[in-house]
């Protein structure tokens, strides 16, 4: 480990090579020839949030089973270095590739693109192609995009919160209110015209207005699936997972991204902590088991599955696990690569850092992610 | 109408006004009461307060309970104290009441804030609790004041400490520092003007206005009145600024049913928009959806009278201007097409990039 192979270091040079030539024409986006030669087409990230210690994961396999036989299939990362960057700094760092630190609930977009940006802008993905779903509500939509000045909303990712949207209560209100009506033809027309007529408009958003319309679409028809029903420990992380299922099935996007984070609960409680990390790998391996039954993603898709950063190494008074001693506990924790191109069975013991994520994926898909700090995760590839 | 809106009223007619040439723009009636209530005027208030001064308005904005009511749910949405974490006590639901009321002032509610039960559960642990205090009390950078959160993480576990320059053993005394520091007073009054002016205050005026607030914090409200009637407010009125989620669903609820919406109507609108990263096509349904629900107040095609005085009104009404004379032409020609309800032509508005800015 710690070098590159010759077909890895081929690879890599002829991807700077299709980007390059990308940037040299600016023409339309393409992707690399690297990329165009691999079999994963798509790609599902998982961030593990909420702080999950490797030694409660891969370190009692009773825990996650199904996190365990996908390792047996893939690669796992046993020393992947974090920063305790607070939930919000360190999840966000995952997307852009840079450990930056923001404030613990700080409730605003970053400075840095994040690999959904690079992904749309380089391949020019449309705005279904890439989505991010997630449990932790208001601040987690920050993921979506940053507000670098070369990217930003128009390039981000759909972003869908299970627990903000999914639940009892909205649903409640909505059946209050009765479904919207289809507009007749005639008046569908007059309401074009009289948007078009309307003088001052805004910034360019996510959504093209067919891709918004999908949305909607697609929101409405959630409603009624069950999502807004699942209850339990990790009822947000379930949901944040379901959706991902479910978005994967129907829109086959290009790159989905899930972030849990109910983990948290072990701030107070080691069982409750515990369970729920039981419960996301059993909801995980619903997602990966809709992505084998499926011709189209079974051989194509690629997942790749990190925390944000681990727990203390001892418990709290409260019997229960913090997140700021320093200890290698909460420092490094484990990646777990699974998809068609990587090895298998492959374990590396080297240090590599949660900020390769981005480039890793970013390469994987043809794209570049050319302001993040990380390098592509070595010894990947088969 | 609103109880507030009702005393509002009744103080506008009691009041010795002249009119006339004190007449409000439309702008600043729409958007003054969306900054200090976080709503638009009802079309009582609206008829009320275009006779007003700026000064005046102003003054009977920030006497309302309804405008503290406002900045405490902006406090605790600032603190992510919302949905399942939103405070539940008496001593934090009393906050608007006793603010309005001259009882307390406002670093007094912050602190009350920073010990309710909710401040501790959304913060668990020593520190991630820590972390907040001084992030989002004092605006410390944690990673460049690392002694200070070693100190202040003994403190809340029961040690002696001196944390900030003020010697402390409990969680509750981090709170209590951190709230009366010089740190929270520059923190909180620059956070502040952004939020109301929607503009970074100068390094200059913002030492000024703390030297005022150290010197008894009962100043706040003079400080808003300043704000809200200086040039800066004024440029902010014709930049405009983008709704947040919460502003909308209100604005919302009063542009087209005529009242604000209850908690339980608005929360989970506004969770549900909070989960967008772009809430545009829900922002959408949401529209559709009252339009075309019993609550919305709309007059029948046959009922509108004048087409073009019908645009006029809602045009001011919705987006604080006049149409242009184009608007105007193709709302009022639109209106005599038989595919064309008034429900189209307010959900045209409603759901345009414009309205979602104020």
């Amino acid at each position: 480990m710690g070098h590159l192979h010759r077909r890895e270091f081929l690879g890599l040079a002829a991807a700077g090579a299709g980007v390059l030539a990308l940037n040299a024409r600016g023409a339309a986006p393409v992707a690399s020839s690297t990329s165009a030669a691999r079999k994963t087409k798509r790609v599902v990230l998982v961030a593990f949030a909420g702080g999950v210690r490797t030694r409660d994961t891969f370190g009692t396999p009773e825990n996650v089973p199904n996190l365990k036989k996908l390792a047996d299939e893939g690669v796992l990362y046993t020393r992947a270095r974090t920063a305790n960057l607070g939930h919000f700094g360190a999840a966000l760092s995952i997307f852009t590739g840079i450990a930056e630190q923001r404030g613990i609930r700080e409730n605003a977009r970053g400075p840095y693109p994040t690999l959904f940006e690079y992904a749309r802008k380089d391949l020019g993905l449309a705005a279904n192609d890439v989505w991010i779903t997630t449990s932790g509500g208001a601040q987690q939509v920050n993921y979506a995009y940053g507000l670098h000045a070369e990217y930003g909303a128009e390039y981000g990712a759909n972003t869908l919160d299970g627990e903000g949207i999914f639940n009892k209560e909205f649903k409640r209100v909505l059946d209050a209110l009765g479904r919207p009506r289809e507009l007749p033809k005639d008046e569908e027309a007059v309401l074009k015209k009289l948007r078009a007529s309307l003088a001052q408009g805004g910034a360019a958003g996510l959504n093209s207005a067919e891709s918004a319309a999908q949305v909607e679409r697609y929101i409405l028809q959630e409603l009624t699936r069950g999502t807004a029903d699942l209850t339990g420990a990790n009822a947000g992380d379930a949901k944040a997972l379901r959706l991902a299922r479910n978005l994967v099935s129907l829109f086959k996007p290009k790159l989905t991204a899930v972030v849990l984070q109910d983990a948290d609960t072990a701030h107070g409680s080691y069982n409750g902590y515990a369970e729920v990390i039981r419960r996301n790998d059993a909801a995980l391996g619903e997602l990966v088991q809709a992505v084998r039954a499926d011709p189209e993603l079974a051989n194509s898709t690629a997942l790749i599955v990190v925390p944000e950063f681990g727990r203390d190494r001892d418990l709290n008074s409260r019997r229960g696990l913090d997140h700021g001693d320093g200890s290698e506990d909460l420092s490094n924790v484990a990646c777990l690569c699974w998809g068609p191109d990587f090895k298998r069975g492959e374990v590396v013991k080297d240090e590599v850092q949660v900020v390769d994520v981005t480039p890793t994926v970013c390469e994987l898909l043809g794209a570049r992610a050319k302001l993040a700090k990380g390098k592509r995760l070595p010894g990947l590839f088969g | 109408m609103s109880l507030v809106g009702m005393l509002l009223v009744a103080f506008v007619a009691t009041s010795k006004v002249a009119a006339g040439a004190r007449a409000q723009d439309a702008r600043a009636l729409r958007t003054l009461p969306m900054d200090v209530l976080g709503r638009p005027p009802t079309e009582t208030e609206r008829t009320a307060w275009s006779t007003q001064s700026r000064a005046e308005l102003v003054d009977l904005l920030l006497a309302a309970r309804e405008g503290w009511e406002r900045w405490c749910d902006e406090q605790l949405y600032y603190f992510l104290l919302i949905n399942n974490f939103h405070p539940k006590a008496d001593r934090v639901a009393a906050i608007p009441g006793d603010l309005a009321e001259g009882k307390l002032d406002v670093r007094a509610a912050i602190h009350r804030i920073g010990l309710c039960p909710s401040f501790e559960q959304r913060n668990p642990g020593a520190d991630t609790f820590v972390t907040v205090v001084m992030e989002q009390l004092c605006g410390l950078d944690v990673k460049k004041n690392a002694r200070e959160l070693d100190i202040g993480k003994r403190v809340y576990d029961g040690a002696d400490g001196v944390f900030l320059g003020q010697p402390g053993k409990t969680q509750a005394d981090l709170v209590r520092i951190a709230v009366a520091s010089p740190q929270f007073t520059r923190h909180f009054l620059a956070r502040e003007h952004a939020r109301y002016v929607h503009a970074k205050a100068e390094p200059k005026e913002l030492a000024a206005w703390a030297a005022r607030f150290d010197a008894d914090p009962r100043v706040f409200r003079d400080l808003l009145r300043e704000w809200l009637l200086s040039p800066a407010y004024a440029a902010r009125l014709a930049r405009g600024a983008p709704q947040e989620n919460r502003l909308f669903v209100r604005a919302l609820y009063v542009d087209l049913t005529g009242r604000a919406p209850t908690e339980a109507e608005a929360e989970p609108l506004r969770e549900a928009l909070d989960g967008l990263a772009d809430p545009t096509p829900l922002r959408g349904v949401l529209a559709r959806l009252l339009l075309d629900s019993d609550k919305a107040k709309l007059p029948k095609r046959e009922e509108l009278g004048e087409p073009g005085a019908w645009v006029d009104g809602l045009f001011a009404r919705l987006l604080g201007r006049a149409p242009s004379v184009e608007e105007r032409a193709t709302f009022v020609a639109s209106l005599a097409e038989p595919g064309c309800r008034p429900q189209t032509v307010v959900y045209a508005i409603v759901s345009s990039a414009e309205y979602a800015r104020y």
